[in-house]
């Protein structure tokens, strides 16, 4: 991108006042920005790190005070903390890969003409744009054991006798915020992969056809690798931001039944709003921020796919 | 593309049978799995409480019924009316407010080189990896130390966090597709750089700066974690914190909360038709690069 | 000024007619008030955190207010409603930012707390000076008692009872519950109330909040166990997780509970008995009201808990307080109001209102208190009632919530024996014995 700049830059004029101004005036574009997100992320991200440093629990006023590292010290013997990682994992695992797959499937349906096009691309993304709160909540319904649409489904189906809670059962939970996830989030890569497809010039399909490749061969060798850009991208946002989602479990289970849907960043937001440990909290939320950095700087070498930045 | 399906006798045969029976069966799939969970909560919005919780289910109402829809808007202790405009100021604000801040930073990093530029763009990049959570106890105190608690200002200020990250980094994309030349030409006319922006750049990149409003529109309307932190009174929530304060109440009054599921719904779904197409082109402006 | 005048004298008139109404038919004039809301001149402000709204307790708690603001000219009650699963987050944290609410109604294992953050004022000389404070049962009073000093009014006190359908009892033909009804008569009831075909279970165990928690602790005190014994935890006695596999297995081995049990809160259990689920579950006398509207009167009554195999049993005794904050803006108009709220009249159509029981004696003592066969099992429950055991520390009700439960429901879930929660669970309570 920067090459790209300073190619389609004319020849820099020696007049240092002009670029001055340029410079000038790129920082006073670059001001308002500044202030938004110095205020409500920069600041507070050092807030929260110094934060970690101090057992500051909001019952316990009079128990502040710096305590170093003990919060981490602490998170190192924490099974809850070791569970949840096992469970992000797991969380992430199935909803991104159950979503990309769904996704990638609605994207080439979606691809094809047919009549009514329009409409039905708006209602099947329609669950991504509605609120998390409203997913799960809709879902909450379809689980509840005794008038949810789910288990009279299954029952009328004959694929099930006794009545089951869902959202209650251990085993059970963490597939079903899963399933739930799934239905928001595929959209999103339908979305995305969508304006991949549509972005891959209709002439080289022509020219693949002309030369006798099938429709099979075609998908392997032209839209597959063309998609690739978009496909690293799409994945490794959608990763990123399934593990710090917590609304959805928040909403449906707070990460029970005895924390089998118990994700970090749920578990995170437990310690601060039903503990109101923030000192804890804002460990947890550290170590969940340098884990998804290490994350996306291996995610993004191991892929090569797209430049580092744009 | 539309070629493929429109022509079925081209093609060898698995092309056939994916353009045909394959395609629409995937279709009516894609339609029912989408959309069921909607109906049966659009369903459950007409109900009356005895077909809510009748053995077995009932499926259809006998009659459409708006009693939930009436109850939900003007209840005392869950106004949905109340909720509904909060949400729109609210998101209204953001949107306004996220989509001039970030025209101004993506045009400023897409079009000016200076020192620092790539720290920007990194930090940018890092902001939208941030767990939302971490920011929940820091934010809280600095809100309260404003005096900011129960007011709007502290949501949308809040909401700057998590909107304006992704919408600058979308736009920096957008507006380097845009070739230099055309500025360049109406900064000769006697433009300065902001009228160049306005009068020449932004038409162009229309379809880009109304994703990322759109954007900013939505991801407010959804946000759930600040409403609920910094707000506590009841005239001051939105509408994701008054669904779950609803649920939070005695009973889940199933019908009066799928009413309220539904008009949480209506207005991103609408403005959604509406714009899909440069929401979707938008959105994927800075992965494709234009 | 003249209209004021005469508008406030038909105001006089209509209070005057409302008192009158009052003795009438006094429950209609709490759901619907004569009298509309009087603009208080200069009267400041009260505000008054209410945590359990539902319609019933809504449309009480407002005429209450209202009430309160047309019995004086000085202040101006304010309620602000706050789901109960949010309430003491909520607090925690206004407290914090030094905006408590003036006045909050909150569950007497939560004062602890409170005190614990030095929210609270030491009310005993004024309570003690108050004139209702010997009308007052001791019990009452020893609940919102922290360290020795008085912090909150008890509101409405109630313990512990079983709720069952009396209906569909002798529609199955079994055996009705006994007051003095023993472990195995329990088991075998549920049993047979069990239903999986019609959608019935025997028994709405609690698996979420604090409760859930207390209800088994009941259970292992009927075996004998205690939560302290010569000042240490002994809650991971042998009795205790004999009776605590007897009642967990209600779930996992007799199925007598609906599958939802583990994520069922307050809410999970009095929905479940009300929209005919359950035949039967474990609450206070609070949902005794609500009952007769979903169930009709007829169709349920309640008994006390059953007997152990150590012969014993126990119900816990708890109040739903009026607390004021030291933060708070009015503690003025707070006092004002928590004794108001006391007084005979609102006191008793609070408690009427819910088939919660009251905390003054002369008013406990009318008979509706004491002849309602709904509140038949929480009355005779009274002489083996204690107060919880979890009050004994400041530092145990909020942990009781945060780590107890999670604890509970792994052991519901099979996760933990019975033996291993309540060892962990001796843990969280050895360490927060402050």
């Amino acid at each position: 991108m920067a090459r790209e700049a300073t190619l389609a830059a004319p020849v820099a004029r020696p007049l240092l006042s002009r670029r001055a101004r340029e410079l000038l005036t790129g920082y006073a574009y670059l001001l308002p920005v500044a202030v938004a997100l110095g205020g409500t992320v920069v600041v507070p991200i050092v807030k929260a790190m110094q934060m970690s440093l101090y057992n500051h629990v909001l019952i316990k006023p009079q128990e502040y005070r710096f305590i170093g590292l003990a919060n981490y010290v602490r998170l190192l013997r924490d099974e809850v903390f070791w569970l949840s990682l096992w469970n992000s994992f797991v969380w992430v695992f199935g909803s991104v890969s159950l979503q990309f797959a769904g996704g990638f499937a609605a994207a080439l349906l979606l691809h094809q003409g047919f009549r009514g096009r329009a409409v039905f691309r708006t209602l099947t993304l329609l669950p991504w744009i509605i609120p998390g709160v409203v997913v799960a909540l809709i879902w909450e319904f379809l689980y509840q054991p005794n008038y949810g649409a789910l288990n009279d489904v299954l029952a009328r189906l004959g694929l099930m006798t006794e009545k089951v809670a869902w959202l209650s059962n251990p085993q059970l939970a963490m597939p079903a915020v899963i399933a739930t996830n799934v239905w928001r989030g595929v959209p999103f890569f339908a979305i995305m992969l969508l304006a991949g497809l549509q972005a891959i010039p209709e002439e080289l399909y022509e020219a693949a056809r002309v030369d006798g490749a099938g429709v099979l061969d075609r998908f392997r060798h032209l839209t597959l690798p063309m998609l690739r850009p978009i496909i690293v991208v799409a994945t490794a946002t959608r990763i990123i931001w399934t593990f710090n989602y917590a609304d959805l479990i928040f909403v449906m289970t707070s990460g029970g039944p005895a924390n089998a849907t118990q994700i970090t960043s749920t578990y995170t937001l437990m310690q601060a709003y039903s503990n109101l440990d923030f000192g804890y909290a804002a460990t947890l939320s550290v170590v969940l921020l340098l884990i998804m950095l290490a994350f996306t700087v291996l995610y993004l070498k191991l892929t090569r796919g797209v430049e580092p930045v744009a | 593309m539309s070629a493929r399906a429109g022509s079925p006798g081209r093609g060898d045969l698995a092309e056939r049978v994916l353009g045909g029976p394959v395609l629409w069966l995937g279709l009516l799939g894609l339609f029912v799995f989408a959309m069921a969970p909607f109906a049966w909560v659009l369903l459950a919005s007409f109900k009356t409480r005895t077909e809510l919780y009748a053995t077995p289910l009932v499926y259809l109402p006998a009659s459409i019924n708006a009693a939930n829809y009436v109850d939900a808007w003007t209840s005392r202790l869950t106004p949905f009316s109340r909720f509904f405009a909060n949400s729109l100021w609210v998101s209204s604000v953001t949107m306004v407010a996220t989509t001039a801040i970030s025209i101004l930073a993506g045009y400023a990093l897409a079009r000016f080189r200076f020192a620092g530029r790539q720290t920007f763009l990194l930090v940018f990049l890092a902001t939208q990896m941030f767990p939302a959570v971490l920011l929940i106890a820091p934010l809280l105190s600095q809100w309260h130390a404003l005096g900011l608690i129960d007011t709007y200002q502290a949501l949308i200020y809040s909401n700057f966090s998590f909107t304006v990250p992704f919408t600058v980094w979308m736009l920096v994309g957008y507006f380097e597709s845009i070739p230099r030349e055309l500025e360049e030409s109406a900064m000769m006319d006697g433009c300065g750089r902001f009228g160049a922006l306005c009068r020449v750049v932004l038409p162009l990149a229309a379809p880009g700066v109304a994703a990322t409003a759109i954007f900013a529109f939505v991801s407010s309307w959804s946000e759930l974690l600040f409403a609920i932190t910094f707000t506590s009174q009841t005239e001051m929530r939105t509408l994701s914190a008054g669904l779950l304060f609803m649920v939070g109440q005695y009973e889940i009054q199933w019908g009066q909360l799928s009413a309220g599921v539904i008009i949480s719904t209506v207005p991103v779904a609408i403005l959604f038709t509406f714009l899909q197409r440069h929401l979707i082109r938008g959105l994927t402006a800075g992965a494709l690069k234009g | 000024m003249n209209d004021r005048l005469r508008c406030s004298r038909r105001q006089v008139l209509k209070s005057m007619l409302a008192a009158g109404a009052l003795t009438a038919a006094e429950y209609a004039w709490w759901d619907e008030p004569l009298v509309s809301p009087r603009r208080a001149w200069g009267a400041t402000p009260v505000r008054f955190q209410f945590s359990v709204p539902e319609p019933k307790r809504n449309a009480l708690v407002e005429s209450l207010v209202q009430r309160f603001n047309q019995s004086q000219k000085d202040f101006e009650a304010r309620v602000e409603f706050v789901p109960q699963a949010q309430a003491r987050q909520k607090l925690i944290t206004s407290i914090t930012a030094g905006s408590p609410p003036d006045v909050a109604q909150v569950w007497d294992n939560w004062v602890g707390e409170f005190e614990g953050m030095s929210a609270l004022e030491d009310l005993t000389p004024r309570v003690k000076d108050w004139s209702g404070y010997k009308d007052v049962i001791p019990l009452a009073w020893e609940t919102v008692t922290v360290k020795g000093k008085i912090l909150s009014f008890p509101w409405v006190v109630t313990n512990d009872g079983v709720y069952w359908r009396t209906d569909r009892t002798r529609e199955y033909g079994v055996k009705a519950p006994r007051d003095d009804w023993t472990f195995d008569e329990f088991l075998a009831y549920t049993k047979a109330m069990t239903k999986p075909d019609r959608n019935q279970y025997g028994f709405g165990m609690r698996g979420q909040g604090t409760w859930a928690v207390l209800y088994a602790t009941e259970f292992m005190y009927a075996n004998g166990a205690q939560v302290l014994k010569d000042g240490k935890v002994a809650i991971n006695s042998p009795q205790a997780a004999e009776a605590l596999d007897w009642y967990l297995d209600l779930f996992r081995k007799h199925k007598v509970c609906p599958p939802s049990v583990p994520t069922d809160g307050w809410r999970g259990i009095v929905e479940g008995f009300g929209r005919g689920v359950t035949n039967a579950y474990i609450h206070n006398s609070g949902s005794a009201e609500e009952q007769k509207d979903f169930v009709k009167p007829e169709n349920f009554a309640t008994v006390p808990l059953p007997i152990g195999p150590a012969k014993k049993r126990v119900s816990f005794y708890f109040s739903e307080t009026l607390t004021a904050f030291k933060g708070g803006k009015n503690r003025e108009g707070a006092w004002k109001f928590m004794s108001w709220a006391m007084e005979p009249e609102p006191h008793y159509m609070y408690s009427k209102g819910l088939g919660l029981l009251p905390a003054r004696k002369t008013v406990a003592e009318r008979p509706e208190f004491t002849k309602d066969p709904a509140l038949a099992g929480f009355v005779k429950s009274f002489p083996f009632s204690i107060v919880s055991p979890y009050l004994a520390y400041a530092g145990w009700g909020g942990k009781l919530d945060s780590e107890g439960v999670p604890l509970f429901q792994q052991a519901l879930v099979g996760k933990l024996t019975s033996r291993e929660f309540l060892d962990k669970f001796a843990e969280v309570l050895t360490k927060n014995m402050s």
